[in-house]
């Protein structure tokens, strides 16, 4: 019996030990998946300032000309996929 | 007249509406627009397999919504694995009831000596409760994972289902600290003792005292003891390995590494669970005096010189015959 009494300590004892160790490690998921900028995905950085990258198949949103970035909110692109609107 | 070009007309609608109808039907078979204002999810996984978007947040893993292998997990998570964890788990229970029923409690065949020997010292015993009640504690919270939805939460309701099942979840995190360092423990310790021999192809041969009327000779750990002894090891290190992987997610693995790493610990777990189950029971009920090796860190002579004939006799030689008969009869601080 004394056996097991020390063993069910030792569980709280270690068990807690792995709580304060794992939360030292861990960011809360509302900082780990957050971010203070809008738009930092490099993809969409490059595609704004116009500097052309590879477009996979996945993503054949228009590349915009450096001057019509101003306009990236406005309007409907013309034969663009939804998905680049939304991404706007 | 006017009554016949009426008719005329309703006809011609209707076989328009038919010729419609019979040209609109197709559209689903056809080339689908994704971003389609009314295209359905099934549509889109039916002909692209997964879905996917864009995000604006720096973890791409994100974008991906809907992906094959999810679905196959899901059914895996499901289905598949609640019906392995279902037949492993009441087929045990099921197969050590009859064979209770059956052969009933393995007696000391000589009766009890009266002289108790040290069986495991209070460090052993003190590893292996703290390593045990952690299992049972993360085999409760764990089932409650694949088992939970389907039997506990049309009983409690879903409020109380899901206080329950995020205390579980902190639970078997966390109690999965304690459990591998005890598997650990318990590797380093009893090793030596549990390299498989010659001894217990034998005790095999005679089923082990327990099926049949033969009592095989057995050092200190018998070949089922060594067989629970690696199932602990190996079936231990799968769902530690495996486990954390899923408590620290993309550490070096991606969504389709954290879906077999999960479709293994479950599947493992299950089995572990059943196999610990038949280990509990020869431990208490199944055999007089066992538990006692456990519970009060002793044996009686006769119980160890019907299942532990070589070990005893070790033993005697160590420390002498007259040593061991000074051993306590009894233990009662503990």
């Amino acid at each position: 019996m004394r056996a097991f009494l020390l063993a069910c300590l030792a569980i709280v004892i270690i068990g807690a030990g792995g709580y304060f160790f794992v939360n030292s490690m861990q960011e809360p998921s509302g900082v780990a998946y957050s971010t203070e900028g809008a738009r930092i995905t490099t993809s969409w950085a490059w595609r704004s300032t116009g500097i052309k990258e590879p477009v996979t198949a996945r993503e054949e949103c228009e590349i915009r000309k450096p001057w019509g970035w101003i306009f990236v909110d406005f309007g409907k692109p013309r034969g663009e996929s939804a998905v680049c609107r939304i991404s706007q | 007249m006017a009554m016949v070009s009426t008719r005329i007309r309703l006809v011609a609608a209707a076989i328009a509406f038919l010729v419609l109808a019979t040209v609109a039907t197709p559209v689903t078979a056809q080339q689908i627009n994704p971003t389609a204002d009314a295209v359905k999810e099934q549509q889109l996984l039916a002909q692209f397999k997964r879905i996917e978007g864009l995000g604006t947040i720096p973890d791409t893993k994100s974008y991906t919504i809907e992906q094959p292998q999810g679905r196959q997990w899901r059914e895996y998570q499901e289905v598949a694995l609640p019906w392995i964890g279902t037949i492993a788990m009441l087929g045990m229970i099921a197969l050590l009831l009859v064979f209770f029923l059956v052969r009933g409690m393995i007696r000391i065949k000589a009766g009890r000596s009266g002289v108790n020997i040290v069986r495991f010292t209070g460090f052993e015993r003190f590893i292996h409760w703290m390593t045990a009640t952690c299992f049972i504690l993360m085999a409760l919270t764990g089932l409650n994972i694949t088992f939970g939805k389907l039997a506990l939460l049309p009983l409690i309701g879903p409020s109380a289902f899901s206080t329950w099942s995020l205390a579980a979840k902190y639970a078997h995190n966390f109690l999965s600290f304690p459990f591998v360092l005890g598997v650990i423990v318990i590797f380093c310790m009893w090793l030596a003792g549990n390299i498989p021999n010659q001894v217990d192809v034998a005790w095999f041969k005679q089923g082990g005292g327990i099926v049949g009327g033969d009592d095989p000779p057995a050092y200190r750990f018998n070949g089922g003891q060594k067989m629970v002894y690696w199932l602990v090891v190996l079936a231990g290190t799968i769902v530690a390995v495996s486990g954390y992987l899923l408590m620290f997610p993309f550490y070096g693995t991606t969504i389709v590494g954290m879906q077999l790493a999960q479709m293994v610990h479950g599947t493992v777990a299950v089995l572990f669970v059943a196999a610990m189950i038949a280990h509990a029971y020869i431990g208490t009920i199944g055999m007089e005096g066992a538990f006692e090796a456990m519970g009060e860190g002793t044996v009686d002579l006769n119980w160890a010189n019907q299942h532990h004939r070589l070990w005893l006799e070790e033993e005697q030689a160590r420390v002498g015959p007259a040593n061991l008969e000074r051993q306590p009869s009894a233990t009662p601080a503990e």
